[in-house]
C-alpha cells in the first residue's frame, strides 16, 4: 500500500504540501517558543549561593486558569529572618533588600533586571559574590560595586534620593552593595508602611543537607503563607516583576495564534486536496482495481505524511530562527527584557511536529472524503461540485463575522474592539469554505453576460474556466481574499483603536510636558516639589491593579491591568473628561472609573500590583476610557504598592525648566505627551504586526507555490486547446486572463469582508465610517496580491511555446 | 484530384528511434483513407505530422498548398485551424464548458464567426441537438465523441483527421460514429483521414493503408475485412509481407 502511494504521488502537489509544512512548522516552533518563554524565561540568578528563597507569595490563583502575576514587590517581616535561622539545616540566612539605585556620573554598564532593583544591602553580598579589594562600606556614603575604582566619589541616585558616595570596596557580584542600614533607609524599610520589612530571606544549606529536603522543613515550619523555591524558581522569586513581565508573552502569541494556528491548517489542507485533485484519475482506477475507500484515503494519508515528514526538521530549525528575530522584535519594543533571554527547549519544535502531523492526517483525510467515496465510473472528467453543506456552514461564518462587526455600535470600550477583530477571522474562514461556490456563481453570471461572449476565445476561455473549474479556482481566491482581509483588518483595526486613544489622550493632556528618568527607573524625589515651585505640576505612577469582571466581555475571574496613579494636584492639569466627581478626592484608598464601569460613591475590590487588597471609594468618573483605561488608582494608593515606591512621571505645564533639570542628572523632558495605555498598546500592536506579516508572507508564497503547481499541472488541458488551435499566445493570454480575474476576485472578496468591521470599528471609535489609516494598504494589498499572481502565473506560462 | 495533403519522403525521428521512415503520400480531396499497422508502426506520428500538429525531422508536410515545415507554431496553429480538423480516442472534450461551447471552440480560436446553419445541420445529423447545453460528462462516450466530430467539422475544413475515434466506444456506438464519418465523405464530400485498428473499420473507408516500422508499406483499395485481418496477422507475425 506505501509503496503504490508513494509511487502514485505527483511530485508536484507534494511540493506543495512540503512547503506549507515547512512554513507551518516554523510559525508554531517561533510561537511556541515564545509562549514556553512566558512560563520559563528568567532573569539569571543574583543570589547564586542560596538554594533555598523565602518570599511572599507573587501571584493569585485564579481557579481554572493560569494564576495573575504580581510585578510589584511584596515584602516578608523582618522577623522572618530570626525564625528561619533557627530552623535545623539553615547554614546561614539573610534578608535580602533590592532598591532603585544607579550611577550617574559617568557610564556605567547596566545592571541585570535593570535599575529598579539594583541597590542592595552588603549582607546580601555573603550569597551573591565575594569581596575582591577595599573594605566593607560602614557609613551612609559608602557604597561598594563591581566596575569602579577604590576610593572614588560617585553621584549615585539610590531609592530616589541622589547623593555622591565613595566607593570602598570591590566585589565581584552586579549591582550596587550599600551598608545595611543605608540600604534599609533607601529601601524605605525604616518609616511607613514597609518599616523592618525585608523583600525575602536567602538561605543557605548546611552541609550535607540538600536543597528540596531544606525546603520541605522549612515548608513544614512556616506553612503556606510563603513561597520556598529552590532551583531555577529562585530566580522567580528573587525578580517577580520579571516573572509578571514574561506573562506578556504568552498574551502577545495567543492574540494572533488562533489565526495563524487556521492559516497553516488552511495552507497544508489546500495543499492536499491539490495533490489529491491531480491524481483524480489514478485515485479512480485505483478504485476501479478494486480499492476500498479506506484504501484509498490511506493511499492520500501516507502521501501527505510523507512529504510533511521531510519539512519537519528544517521547518523547526527555521522556526527558532524566527523566534529569536521575535525575540528581537520584544526587546526592542520593551516587552522582554534584554538579559531574560528567550528559552530554546526542544518542546515547541515537538508540539509543533505533533500538531502539523495531527494537522496533515485530519486535512488529508477531509480532503480525500469525496474522492475516495466517489462512485467507481464518474471520477475521470467530473470536476467535483462543492458540497452544499461546505456553502452553507461559510455563509453563516460570513453572516456571524457581519453580527460581531456590530459590537462597536453597542459598548464603546476598547473590550468592543474585539467584535471587529474576531469577525475578519471568522469571515475569512468563512470564504474558504464558500468560495467554490461563489467564485461559481459569480464567473458563472459573468460567463453567461452578452459582454462575455463577445469577448475574444482567451478571454472567453478564461472566464469560463473560472466558472467550470470553481473549486480549483476557489482556493487560490480564497487564499488572496485571506491575506487581503487579515492584512487589512488587523493593521487598521490597531490604526483604529491608536488613533482613537490619542484622540482621547491628545486633548487630555494638552498644553502639558512630560518629565521621566527612565534609567533611574523613576522620578528622584524632591524634583517634583522644585519643579512645583516653577509651574503646575502632577506625579504620577503607573502600576498594575488586579480586579475583577469590569466591562463588557471583560475576563470573568481576574484580570491584572496597567493602571496609573494620579493625585489631587492632577485637577487641572490632566483632563480626564470628568462626568461627576472631582480628581482632589484622589487620595488613599481612592479610585476614579470610566463612566461606563462604575457611578461615584460605589465600592470596588481591588488587588493592588503587591497582593494587597483594597477595598476603594470610586470619587470621580471620567469619559477619556479609551486614554486612561477603565481605572485610575489614588497616586498613593499606587506609590504605596509598587517595588520602587517612585513616581514614574511628572506632567507640567511647559516653563523654563532647564536650569532646575540641569541640576537633576538623567531626568529628561518631552513633549510629546501620550496616553498611558499608548506604550503597552502600541508594543502589542507591533509585535501582532511583526506577526501578522510573518503569516501573511507565509500565506502568499504557500498561494504562489499552489499557482505555480496548478498551473503547470494544466499541461494536458493545454495540449488539447492546443490541437483544437489554440495558438501559445492565445494560451498564454487565457492563463493571464485568468490570473486577472484570480487577483480580481481576491481583492474584491477581502476588502469587502474587511470593509464591514472595519467601517463599524470607525463609527464606534472615531464617529465616522472610515478606519484610520494607512488607506493606502487598500490599493497596497490589492497590488501584492496582484504581483503575486502574477509572478506565479507568468513563471509557467513563459514556458508554453 | 486535387490533393489536400501531401507528404513527401517525411521521416520522424525520435533520437535514435525512426517513428516515420521516408513516407510519401498524397490525400486526394474527398477520399476516406484508413491507416493500420501494428502498435508502434508510425500512424499517431504520421498522423500528427501530416495534420501539422508535429514538425517532421526532415522531409516536406504541405497542406493547402503551404509548406508546413518552415511555419513558427503559431503560423502553423493559424493554417491548422483553417484545413484540418481533429478527432482523437479519448473525446478531449474540455470539461469546464457546455457542448456547444466545446463544439464552436476552436472558431472562437480562430476568432471566425460560426456558420449556425452549418452547425445546426452538424448538431442535427449527429442526434446532440437537445444535449448541446450540457457539460460533456454528462454525455455517453458515443455523444462525445460525436460532439467531437462536428467540432473537427465545425470550421469546414478541408481534411478531418481521425487518431483511432472509436477505440473506446463499444461496438453500436462505434458503428455510428463510422456510419457518421463515411456519411459525411459521401454527402458532404469531405475527405478524412483515420488510424484505426479494427479491420471492420476500415473496410468504411475508400481505401487503407498498412503500416510497418515507419513505412506504409501496402495500399489496399475497398480491401475485404477478411483480407485485411490475414494481413495485419502475417505483419504483427513479422513475417515478410511482399
Ligand atoms: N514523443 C515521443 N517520444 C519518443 N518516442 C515516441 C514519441 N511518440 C512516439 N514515439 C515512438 O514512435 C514510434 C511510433 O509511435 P506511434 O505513436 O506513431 O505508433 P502508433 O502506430 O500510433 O501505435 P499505436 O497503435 O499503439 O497507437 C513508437 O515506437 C513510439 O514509441
Ligand atoms: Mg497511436
Amino acid at each position: 500500500m506505501i509503496r503504490i502511494a508513494l509511487a502514485m504521488a505527483r511530485i508536484g502537489g507534494l511540493v506543495v504540501v512540503f512547503v506549507a509544512v515547512l512554513g507551518g512548522m516554523a510559525l508554531l516552533t517561533a510561537t511556541g517558543v515564545i509562549v514556553d518563554s512566558g512560563f520559563r524565561s528568567q532573569l539569571p540568578l543574583r543570589l547564586v549561593q542560596a538554594e533555598v528563597m523565602v518570599s511572599a507569595r507573587q501571584s493569585i490563583p485564579v481557579k481554572e486558569d493560569l494564576p495573575v502575576a504580581l510585578p510589584e514587590r511584596a515584602p516578608v517581616p523582618g522577623s522572618l529572618v530570626g525564625v528561619v535561622r533557627e530552623v535545623p539545616g539553615v547554614a546561614a540566612a539573610v534578608g535580602d533588600l533590592s532598591f532603585p539605585a544607579a550611577v550617574v556620573s559617568g557610564t556605567s554598564p547596566p545592571v541585570p533586571g535593570g535599575p529598579a532593583t539594583a541597590g542592595h544591602g552588603w549582607s546580601s553580598l555573603s550569597l551573591s559574590g565575594r569581596l575582591t579589594a577595599g573594605r566593607v562600606p560602614r557609613g551612609q556614603d559608602e557604597i561598594s560595586l563591581r566596575d569602579g575604582r577604590l576610593g572614588e566619589r560617585l553621584r549615585v541616585v539610590a531609592g530616589g534620593r541622589p547623593a555622591t558616595y565613595r566607593v570602598t570596596a570591590l566585589v565581584d557580584a552586579p549591582g550596587l552593595y550599600f551598608s545595611d542600614a543605608a540600604a534599609a533607609t533607601l529601601a524605605g524599610r525604616t518609616s511607613g508602611g514597609r518599616a523592618g520589612t525585608v523583600d525575602l530571606v536567602a538561605v543557605r544549606a548546611a552541609a550535607g543537607v540538600s536543597p528540596d529536603e531544606l525546603a520541605r522543613t522549612l515548608r513544614q515550619r512556616l506553612g503556606d503563607r510563603y513561597e520556598i523555591a529552590t532551583g531555577r524558581y529562585r530566580s522567580d522569586a528573587e525578580s517577580p516583576g520579571a516573572v509578571a513581565g514574561r506573562g506578556l508573552l504568552l498574551v502577545l502569541p495567543g492574540s494572533i495564534g488562533g489565526v495563524s494556528l487556521m492559516i497553516v491548517g488552511f495552507v497544508v489542507g489546500g495543499g492536499l486536496s491539490l495533490s489529491i485533485n491531480r491524481q483524480r484519475r489514478e485515485l479512480a482506477l485505483l478504485r476501479a482495481a478494486g480499492a476500498t475507500p479506506r484504501q484509498v484515503r490511506r493511499v492520500v494519508a501516507v502521501q501527505g505524511l510523507a512529504a510533511a515528514a521531510p519539512a519537519l526538521a528544517p521547518g523547526a530549525a527555521l522556526g527558532y530562527f524566527l523566534a529569536a528575530r521575535l525575540g528581537d522584535l520584544l526587546v526592542g519594543i520593551g516587552a522582554l527584557r534584554a538579559d531574560q533571554p528567550l528559552v530554546y527547549g526542544p518542546l515547541p519544535a515537538i508540539a509543533a511536529a505533533l500538531l502539523l502531523l495531527g494537522v496533515v492526517r485530519v486535512a488529508s483525510w477531509a480532503a480525500s472524503l469525496r474522492v475516495s467515496r466517489m462512485p467507481v465510473v464518474s471520477g475521470v472528467a467530473d470536476l467535483g461540485e462543492p458540497s452544499p453543506f461546505r456553502t452553507n456552514a461559510g455563509l453563516l461564518l460570513i453572516l456571524a463575522s457581519l453580527v460581531l462587526s456590530g459590537a462597536p455600535l453597542a459598548v464603546r470600550t476598547e473590550a468592543a474592539a474585539i467584535g471587529p477583530a474576531t469577525a475578519a477571522p471568522l469571515a475569512v474562514i468563512g470564504l474558504a469554505l464558500a468560495g467554490p461556490r461563489l467564485v461559481q456563481r459569480a464567473a458563472g453570471a459573468l460567463a453567461r453576460s452578452r459582454f462575455v461572449a463577445r469577448l475574444s476565445g482567451p478571454c472567453w476561455l478564461a472566464v469560463h474556466n473560472t466558472h467550470g473549474h470553481a473549486l480549483r479556482t476557489a482556493g487560490a481566491v480564497a487564499a488572496l481574499g485571506m491575506v487581503v482581509t487579515l492584512g487589512l483588518s488587523v493593521t487598521l483595526t490597531q490604526t483604529t483603536l491608536a488613533e482613537a486613544r490619542s484622540a482621547q489622550a491628545a486633548p487630555a493632556m494638552r498644553g502639558l510636558v512630560t518629565i521621566t528618568a527612565p534609567s533611574l527607573s523613576g522620578i528622584p524625589r524632591g524634583l517634583l516639589e522644585e519643579v512645583r515651585e516653577l509651574t503646575p505640576a502632577a506625579g504620577m505612577v503607573t502600576t498594575t491593579v488586579v480586579t475583577g469582571p469590569l466591562a463588557f466581555a471583560d475576563n470573568p475571574r481576574l484580570t491584572a491591568r496597567p493602571v496609573l496613579g494620579l493625585g489631587p494636584d492632577a485637577e487641572g492639569l490632566v483632563d480626564l473628561d470628568l462626568v461627576d466627581g472631582a480628581l482632589s478626592r484622589l487620595t488613599g484608598a481612592a479610585v476614579a472609573l470610566d463612566e461606563q464601569v462604575g457611578r461615584v460613591g460605589e465600592r470596588l475590590d481591588v488587588i493592588m500590583g503587591d497582593g494587597a487588597r483594597v477595598e476603594a471609594t470610586v470619587v470621580a468618573t471620567y469619559r477619556r476610557g479609551l486614554a486612561f483605561g477603565p481605572i485610575v488608582v489614588s497616586r498613593d494608593l499606587a506609590a504605596a504598592h509598587t517595588t520602587t515606591g517612585l513616581d514614574s512621571a511628572i506632567m507640567a505645564r511647559p516653563a523654563a525648566l532647564a536650569p532646575l533639570l540641569a541640576r537633576w542628572p538623567a531626568v529628561e523632558v518631552t513633549g510629546a505627551t501620550q496616553g498611558p495605555q499608548a506604550g503597552v498598546a502600541s508594543g502589542q500592536a507591533l509585535v501582532n504586526l511583526a506577526v501578522l506579516a510573518v503569516l501573511l508572507a507565509y500565506l502568499l508564497v504557500a498561494v504562489a507555490n499552489r499557482l505555480v503547481a496548478t498551473t503547470t499541472a494544466r499541461r494536458d488541458e493545454l495540449d488539447v486547446l492546443r490541437r483544437l488551435g489554440a495558438t501559445p499566445r492565445q494560451l498564454r493570454r487565457m492563463i493571464r486572463w485568468e490570473a486577472v480575474l484570480i487577483a480580481a476576485g481576491a481583492s474584491g472578496a477581502g476588502i469587502v469582508l474587511a470593509a464591514v468591521p472595519l467601517v463599524m470599528l470607525g463609527i464606534g471609535f472615531l464617529s465616522r465610517p472610515v478606519p484610520a489609516g494607512p488607506l493606502w494598504l487598500v490599493p497596497g494589498s490589492v497590488l501584492v496580491v496582484g504581483l503575486v499572481v502574477w509572478l506565479a502565473v507568468e513563471l509557467p506560462a513563459r514556458r508554453i511555446r | 484530384m486535387r490533393p489536400v495533403v501531401t507528404l513527401d519522403r517525411v521521416t520522424k525521428r525520435y533520437g535514435d528511434l525512426v517513428a516515420l521512415d521516408e513516407v510519401t503520400l498524397a490525400v486526394p480531396q474527398g477520399r476516406f483513407v484508413a491507416v493500420m499497422g501494428p502498435s508502434g508502426s508510425g500512424k499517431s506520428t504520421l498522423l500528427h505530422c501530416a495534420a501539422a500538429l508535429d514538425r517532421p525531422t526532415s522531409g516536406t508536410v504541405k497542406m493547402g498548398g503551404t509548406d508546413v515545415g518552415r511555419l513558427s507554431e503559431t503560423k502553423r496553429t493559424v493554417l491548422r485551424r483553417k484545413h484540418a480538423g481533429f478527432v482523437f480516442q479519448s473525446y478531449n472534450l474540455l470539461p469546464a464548458i457546455s457542448v456547444q461551447d466545446n463544439i464552436t471552440l476552436p472558431l472562437r480560436l480562430a476568432g471566425v464567426r460560426p456558420d449556425r446553419e452549418w452547425l445546426d445541420e452538424l448538431v442535427h445529423r449527429v442526434g446532440l441537438r437537445d444535449r448541446l447545453h450540457h457539460k460533456p460528462a454528462a454525455l455517453s462516450g458515443g455523444q462525445q465523441q460525436r460532439a467531437a466530430i462536428v467540432r473537427a467539422l465545425a470550421a469546414r475544413p478541408d481534411v478531418v483527421f481521425a487518431d483511432e475515434p472509436t477505440g473506446a466506444l463499444d461496438l453500436r456506438s462505434a458503428g455510428q460514429v463510422l456510419d457518421l464519418l463515411r456519411e459525411l465523405v459521401d454527402e458532404l464530400g469531405q475527405t478524412v483521414v483515420m488510424v484505426t485498428h479494427d479491420p471492420a473499420a476500415a473496410t468504411r473507408a475508400h481505401e487503407t493503408l498498412v503500416m510497418a516500422d515507419g513505412r506504409v508499406i501496402d495500399v489496399l483499395d475497398a480491401p475485404a475485412p477478411e483480407e485485411l485481418a490475414v494481413r495485419l496477422t502475417r505483419l504483427a507475425g513479422g513475417e515478410p509481407v511482399r
